[in-house]
């Protein structure tokens, strides 16, 4: 006759606990600890910049901090409840959620985050018509030198009054990186920034035609570029644009924060 | 490999710009667990499905937490007893209805007030709707996760007094004369802590129950984020925004979209901004109801509350109430 296995209970054994509790303590402060680096090193890094919406930054400069006191409170606490284990909510197992948000911390840590490039902005797909202009008319002043305005300040003017023969022979000072559009001749390459309103899962592209005497091979896609030079109306796939006939083009480097807002 | 790259980014974007709100959201629900008394709550909730529908709905205005932070805080509701409407109302509209959401809509759309307004309207009268839907399920259990369901109070029989004091369950008499009800688990965590300092046992218990939370909601944003950034990168943001020029498909769209970006309420207006020129007003409506009541990456968070089923409910409710009172919008006001 087989005797039935008397089942194992379903909470953790008490024996030991002291021990286990020492070693899930642990796993908790190695958690914080390495969410409050990763986001410290974002904020240390200036990679935050890449990420986040400068408004939003003090948010998670905040977030690293509590983390870390947390992280500090945790590791100083002493055993004082007998913790219920058995009937916690859980869609995963606690050992999981802990490896996956420490994996991830860890893959946060090597990886640096790179700024959206052409790719990017050809995959998301770029347009002159930015559509943020209705709602912050603060931004527009009139009297603005025209050789002052960024790439988004150009394309936000243009939204207003969309004719490029307005604009013809303004000066121009705009710096961005460098898109070849599939459809464009090889004469003329995009100077595109990308442009934020939180974070960069909203980021969309905008840009400005440049024309050049070279092919546009000269410049790699993803090179970043500062133009001087002035307005020009050009039609450019069947299209009349406006477009910058530069006096200068100089390569930079990428600058530390590569958005604008 | 540059996607991956993007891909990468995106994702731990979406991390950094979530992981201050969840913070915010585990640290108003470990409060709720340790320092509002599940009785005292319960007791200024009105009775009337309705009426509790409309009180959980606008609970939010104390609880400005957006739709990762709702989430741990309704679970918090569901365990301590609160009638499915209060929960289930605070869980749609608190992301919208609260003073911060509020204060960045307003931010965001000066000059189009209309559209923070309708915001607060529409999504007070979709939660309102659904949660008062959900009340005539009695029984919030076979809707819940079991894990959830085993933890919540029994449930008291319709008829039964408001005395606690009548009230089924092994009870203590407190030096204050209130009892206290021994199979709530936060009361057996209380017990099982020495009385002599309460303020800093509470705080350690609350930072304990803080640690957990963040730990399993932040796994679960983590595998949510993952997925949004993933179609982010995949499927190219056109093939969206192609569908969206007509009256229905703009909303559709809009709607898709919300889902899809997964993006926090707190800052959904300044996102749904960039689409002020090129989408009908109603599709910017729906974007900003409809977001932060299902996406993505809060479809993740929700499973540790609720059964599968009643998320496909709440989310049909909650897609076709917007999308009839938005399509209103652009036909009849706009």
């Amino acid at each position: 006759m087989s005797v039935k296995r008397p089942r194992k209970p379903a909470t953790a054994p008490r024996k030991g606990s002291t021990a286990w509790y020492r070693q899930s303590k642990l796993l908790d402060v190695l958690v914080l600890l390495a969410w409050s680096l990763v986001l410290f090193r974002y904020w240390i890094t200036g990679k935050l910049f890449l990420l986040l919406h400068p408004d939003y930054m003090w948010l998670a400069n905040g977030a690293a901090i509590v983390l870390l006191v947390m992280a500090g409170f945790k590791l100083v606490q002493k055993q004082t409840i007998a913790r219920d284990t058995a009937g916690h909510t859980t869609l995963l197992p606690p050992q999981v959620s802990s490896f996956i948000l420490l994996a991830v911390a860890v893959v946060a840590l090597i990886y640096t985050p790179q700024a959206f490039a052409s790719d990017a902005a050809i995959q998301r797909g770029i347009s002159d018509s930015l559509t943020l202009t209705r709602s912050q008319p603060q931004r527009f002043v009139r009297q603005t030198a025209s050789e002052d305005r960024t790439v988004i300040d150009w394309v936000r003017t243009l939204n207003v009054y969309p004719e490029p023969d307005a604009y013809t022979g303004q000066s121009v000072k705009v710096s961005g990186f460098v898109i070849h559009p599939d459809d464009w001749p090889e004469g003329y390459l995009m100077l595109s920034r990308f442009v934020l309103t939180c974070c960069a899962a909203d980021a969309y592209p905008v840009g400005l035609p440049v024309q050049l005497a070279v092919s546009r091979q000269a410049y790699a896609p993803d090179t970043w570029l500062e133009v001087e030079g002035k307005m020009v109306t050009a039609t450019i796939g069947g299209q009349r644009q406006l477009t910058i006939e530069p006096t200068k083009l100089e390569t930079i480097p990428e600058p530390r924060n590569p958005y604008e807002y | 490999m540059e996607k991956f790259s993007n891909g990468l980014t995106l994702f731990f974007s979406l991390l950094v710009e979530a992981i201050p709100f969840l913070l915010i959201g585990v640290a108003f629900s470990s409060l709720l667990l340790f320092f509002v008394n599940e009785r005292t709550l319960i007791k200024f909730l009105p009775k009337s499905p309705l009426l509790g529908a409309l009180a959980g709905s606008l609970m939010g205005v104390f609880f400005p937490v957006c739709e990762c932070g709702n989430v741990p805080v309704a679970r918090r509701l569901i365990l301590q007893g609160a009638p499915s409407s209060v929960s289930i109302g605070f869980l749609l509209a608190a992301p919208t209805i609260n003073p911060v959401v509020f204060w960045a809509t307003w931010v965001a759309f000066r000059d189009q007030p209309e559209i923070v307004f309708l915001r607060v309207g529409f999504t007070l009268l979709i939660a309102v709707t659904i949660a008062w839907v959900f009340s005539h399920q009695r029984d919030m259990r076979p809707l819940l996760q079991p894990a959830v369901a085993r933890q919540m109070p029994k449930l008291r029989p319709p008829s039964a007094p408001a005395n606690p004091l009548l009230r089924s369950g092994t009870f203590l008499m407190r030096s204050d004369g209130t009892p206290l009800k021994l199979d709530d688990p936060s009361a057996q965590s209380l017990i099982a802590s020495p009385p002599a300092q309460p303020m800093v046992v509470k705080l350690q218990l609350a930072l304990d129950n803080m640690v957990q939370e963040l730990k399993e909601l932040g796994a679960v944003l983590i595998m949510g984020s993952a997925i949004a950034a993933f179609v982010q990168v995949a499927v190219p943001r056109e093939w969206i925004l192609a569908l969206g020029q007509n009256f229905v498909t703009s909303i559709l769209a809009m709607m898709l979209l919300a889902a899809v970006v997964s993006i926090c309420s707190t800052v959904d207006s300044f996102f749904a901004l960039s689409f002020a020129a090129t989408f009908t007003t109603g599709a910017q409506l729906a974007f900003l109801v409809f977001g932060p009541m299902i996406d993505l990456k809060n479809i993740g968070l929700l499973l540790t509350v609720f059964k599968p089923r009643a998320i496909f409910y709440i989310f049909v409710l909650a897609a076709q109430l917007c999308f009839i009172l938005t399509l209103f919008m652009n036909f009849y006001v706009s």
